[in-house]
């Protein structure tokens, strides 16, 4: 009978201490502090740049809670294997995800956990989930990049015609992965700017210019581009053309209209075998702290109150026209993207 | 001791002979069969198990599939002209530095063997990348013949076929100066000193005795490097794919990784197919190599092969050889130098050097990742060449001593070189989706698939070393009352040594720089430096992968050094 009452009172903590966990913690919350620290790490499969953005990210927050962030960097077709086959064989070993179209396939294969951080409330609703998956941590802007030596600034292509132009013929490379940072985007831009049947009577031209389809990130396509193997790269993070041209290398983006923003979605696993560090790292990054970080690493972070460094980047009615893509309609277009990109450029 | 007596002993102690070594052949039997079968069941369940929404069922349909789409034929072909000028090249490159080292008077023969050791211990995407650099629209050769004729094209344009086949050719030019270097070092030179005596010229005795003598050796190993070639996964990805060449490899991982959702399923069904081809290739060679004992050359004479003296050509042959070195190990350390210390990617030019930088090996030597990747790396290679050795030794004994049986253990362990690593990837994979054991992911999933992949080579050092030991040794021990177990422990196992080392580094070796399987098959703690360093490629962190692959290959020399002193003294340096 005192074993009973004994179990039922502890099954009745149980369930308060779930109240509580299912309650949005304070802002890097003690009690989420301490369970990060004792899980003393966590895993991160990232879609951000290694040198320019994960690992200074990584080495912060290790810095200022003492817990490991391993980070495996990957695109996010890669990041989306990884985890469904993870899934599959009873084992996440990921806590957090990022990327610009993992989200929403995860989702449905019940891979992502509800999470937004305390930190991110203070921040406009369209920077999170309606449903609580994912959080927006920065916005990308995609457009084309060329090599200042190889295109003397003033006669780059400044919009989709000018692309067709014979003198760019094998010139233009872009990433191959049906991404949005990829082809696959460009395609999406494309059909969303001109509509189906032009933007297809559109896309068939441009690939007689004989566009160099490459399996790499779209950061390596701008480095191809900068160190001379191409003139143009097509759909490239614009704020990495700024930050190799700081570096001094002959980069520059180019504003053509319009352009590709979509965010870059941070999310916990279902199953992450360290929730509590994957939570604070997820309240770090979205916590004033961690959006200076974007901003320091050039990219364009979503807190208003964290102005980026070079504001040009960001599209709006003074500066240039951009399309805005939901996760979701990321997710659902994505593979007919692919598929026309598969169809006219391979 | 009566003799009654000592016949019941006798009796007794053969018979626990007997079951000692049935349990042994079940024992070894099981292990093997667990590893080699799995991969190959859920490979081809995997390929022809189709789900949908009324559950799982047979079809054939992604065959159909795959057969009605173009470019699988394409593919095909591809791979096929891919393979056939590597392996002509990788011969024509290997095979005359093996012959001007081993038969000639020809200067430069140890910069000539130092080139093939470091080649070993390099891996094939950094070589990839290196050549890759050097050879790209604004790589130094092309910005040269630019300026110096005036030209705005390309001389070269390595994304394409050209490219690959220059590429994998170089490759494996240094396995073929090993592997064929030995072949020549044998060569009895009775029949040459007797065509010589006939009056026939250096030239006619070349082309009427030494090749035709060869012919069988060279052959065999034109096969091994055109199946390898078929496998190849490093060149295909990084060189044909920007230049829309596909192949059977690659269209196998773009299925896993570059269509959304991954199609697990066909990629299942081009495996099975080019494990068809693959085995059909292997069945060929077979056939090539049975006979090869009616050419041996080796008896039981002494003798030493002898050197032709080039006379005049000699500075040509020192020229020669010393090109091959220029093109292995010069450019590409010197590129690969330069691409290291630069903040971000351009050509060799004079306007670079005020931004050189220690920038990246800074990075290198301060990020704790790196640790981590060369534990992972070593570790995996350790466990798996010493689990490979292991078994195959006691299979090569069981084998070697005809225990009942041991025949299965022989075919259990050479069946697995028909998986090329890729396929071997993917069947792994599929395995322990499908059994979920709680090793995906780790570093125990990669060493399975590599103790697999290894087998066919620790058998090949393992029987090499076990048929040159006489049983009258262990007849001996067996006489003063050891089993057969203390007889392998205490007899055989130390006199296989020598070889079982020489194979174990091998494996060691060619673990730590292959890419195929651990880039299906590697999870966050898992990484290793093969993968890391195909990931640096695709990033963009060209810079940082030149620093981490210097100091890399650098580290790894020195284990090819001590792999080849010790190959040498075995005396059987063969793969």
């Amino acid at each position: 009978m005192k074993t009973a009452l004994h179990l039922r009172a502890g099954a009745f903590a149980a369930m308060i201490a779930t109240m509580i966990a299912a309650t949005p913690a304070l802002a890097a919350d003690p009690a989420l502090i301490a369970a990060a620290k004792k899980e003393g790490e966590l895993t991160w499969y990232t879609t951000q740049i290694v040198n320019q953005f994960a690992r200074p990210a990584a080495e912060a927050f290790q810095k200022k809670y003492g817990v490991r962030v391993n980070y495996i960097r990957a695109d996010s077709n890669e990041v989306t294997l990884r985890l469904q086959n993870e899934g599959k064989a009873g084992r996440v070993m990921a806590d957090v995800f990022d990327g610009t179209g993992a989200t929403a396939a995860l989702k449905a294969a019940n891979l992502v956990a509800k999470y937004i951080p305390e930190s991110a409330n203070r921040l406009p609703d369209r920077y999170k989930d309606k449903d609580g998956y994912w959080v927006a941590t920065n916005l990308y802007v995609l457009t084309p990049g060329f090599n200042t030596d190889l295109v003397k600034k003033g006669t780059q292509p400044r919009t989709f015609e000018d692309l067709l132009d014979p003198r760019w013929r094998g010139k233009i490379a872009w990433n191959s992965s049906v991404t949005p940072s990829g082809a696959a985007g460009f395609v999406g831009v494309v059909l969303a700017h001109m509509g189906q049947e032009k933007g297809l009577a559109y896309l068939r031209q441009l690939s007689g210019q004989k566009v160099v389809g490459l399996q790499v990130a779209a950061r390596q396509v701008l480095d191809q581009v900068i160190a001379g193997e191409y003139a143009i790269a097509l759909n490239i993070f614009n704020n990495h053309a700024v930050i190799s041209a700081m570096k001094g290398a002959p980069s520059a983006w180019i504003p053509m209209e319009p352009a590709l923003a979509v965010f870059s979605c941070l999310s916990l696993t279902a199953g992450a075998p360290r929730p509590n560090a994957g939570k604070l790292f997820i309240d770090f990054l979205m916590s004033e702290e961690g959006q200076k970080l974007y901003r320091d690493a050039d990219y364009l972070p979503v807190d208003p109150a964290v102005q980026p460094k070079d504001p040009a980047l960001r599209p709006g009615d003074a500066t240039f026209r951009a399309v805005f893509m939901t996760p979701e309609e990321i997710h659902d277009n994505l593979p007919k993207w692919g598929a026309i990109y598969k169809d006219i450029f391979r | 001791m009566t003799d009654i007596e000592m016949a019941t002993t006798e009796r007794r102690s053969f018979l626990a002979r007997l079951d000692q070594k049935r349990l042994f052949v079940f024992a070894a039997g099981s292990i093997l069969a667990l590893l080699v079968l799995p991969p190959l069941y859920f490979l081809v369940t995997g390929a022809i198990t189709v789900e949908d929404a009324n559950g799982a069922r047979f079809s054939l349909e992604r065959f159909a599939m795959l057969i009605a789409q173009r470019g699988i034929l394409t593919s095909t072909w591809n791979s096929f002209v891919f393979a056939v000028g590597s392996a002509v090249l990788a011969l024509a490159i290997g095979g005359l530095a093996a012959w001007l080292v081993e038969r000639t008077n020809a200067p430069l023969k140890s910069l000539t063997y130092l080139t093939n050791v470091i080649a070993l211990g390099t891996p094939y995407v950094l070589y990839t990348s290196a050549w890759l650099l050097l050879l790209a629209r604004s790589g130094p050769i092309n910005t040269w013949y630019r300026q110096l004729s005036g030209e705005t094209g390309v001389l070269i344009n390595v994304y394409g076929m050209g490219g690959m086949i220059l590429i994998e050719g170089l490759l494996w030019s240094p396995l073929v100066f090993l592997l064929l270097g030995a072949t020549l070092r044998n060569f009895n030179p009775a029949l040459e000193e007797a065509a010589r005596m006939s009056g026939a010229t250096t030239w006619g005795t070349i082309r009427r005795i030494t090749l035709p003598l060869s012919a069988p050796a060279i052959l065999a190993l034109a096969m091994l490097v055109f199946i390898r070639t078929v496998e190849a996964f490093e060149v295909p990805a990084l060189v044909g794919l920007p230049g829309r060449v596909h192949v059977l490899t690659t269209d196998i991982y773009e299925m896993m990784h570059r269509t959304m959702p991954p199609d697990i399923g066909s990629a299942s069904a081009l495996s099975v197919i080019l494990l068809v081809i693959v085995a059909i290739l292997l069945f060929w060679y077979a056939r090539m190599t049975r006979n090869a004992e009616k050419f041996a050359t080796v008896t039981g004479k002494s003798f030493r092969p002898n050197q032709i003296d080039l006379g005049a050509w000699r500075p040509v042959a020192g020229f020669a050889l010393a090109f091959y070195f220029l093109l292995l190990i010069v450019l590409p350390a010197f590129i690969l130098v330069w691409a290291s210390l630069l903040p971000f990617y351009q050509t060799f030019r004079s306007q670079a050097f005020p931004l050189l930088t220690l920038d990246n090996y800074r990075a290198v030597f301060n990020s704790p990742r790196y640790i981590t990747l060369v534990i992972n790396t070593l570790g995996i290679a350790f466990v798996s060449a010493t689990v490979v050795m292991l078994l195959t030794a006691v299979s090569a004994w069981l084998v070697v001593r005809k225990a009942p049986g041991a025949r299965v253990l022989d075919n259990l362990g050479t069946a697995p070189l028909v998986f090329p690593g890729l396929v071997l990837g993917v069947g792994v994979m599929q395995f322990f989706l499908h059994v979920p054991i709680g090793i995906y992911g780790t570093i125990w999933i990669i060493i399975w698939a590599f103790v697999i992949n290894y087998l066919p080579y620790g058998v090949r050092y393992s029987y090499a070393g076990m048929i040159q030991l006489h049983r009258e040794l262990e007849e001996a021990a067996a006489a003063a009352g050891a089993t057969p177990l203390t007889g392998f422990r205490r007899i055989v196992f130390p006199l296989l040594a020598p070889s079982l080392i020489a194979g174990w580094l091998f494996i060691f070796l060619l673990a730590t720089r292959v890419l195929s399987l651990p880039v299906l098959l590697s999870g966050p703690s898992s990484q290793t430096m093969a993968v890391a360093m195909f990931d640096l490629w695709g990033n963009g962190q060209g810079p940082e992968l030149a620093a981490l692959g210097l100091i890399w290959s650098l580290a790894m020399t020195c284990i090819a050094v001590i792999f080849y002193l010790v190959a040498n003294r075995g005396g059987s340096l063969r793969a």
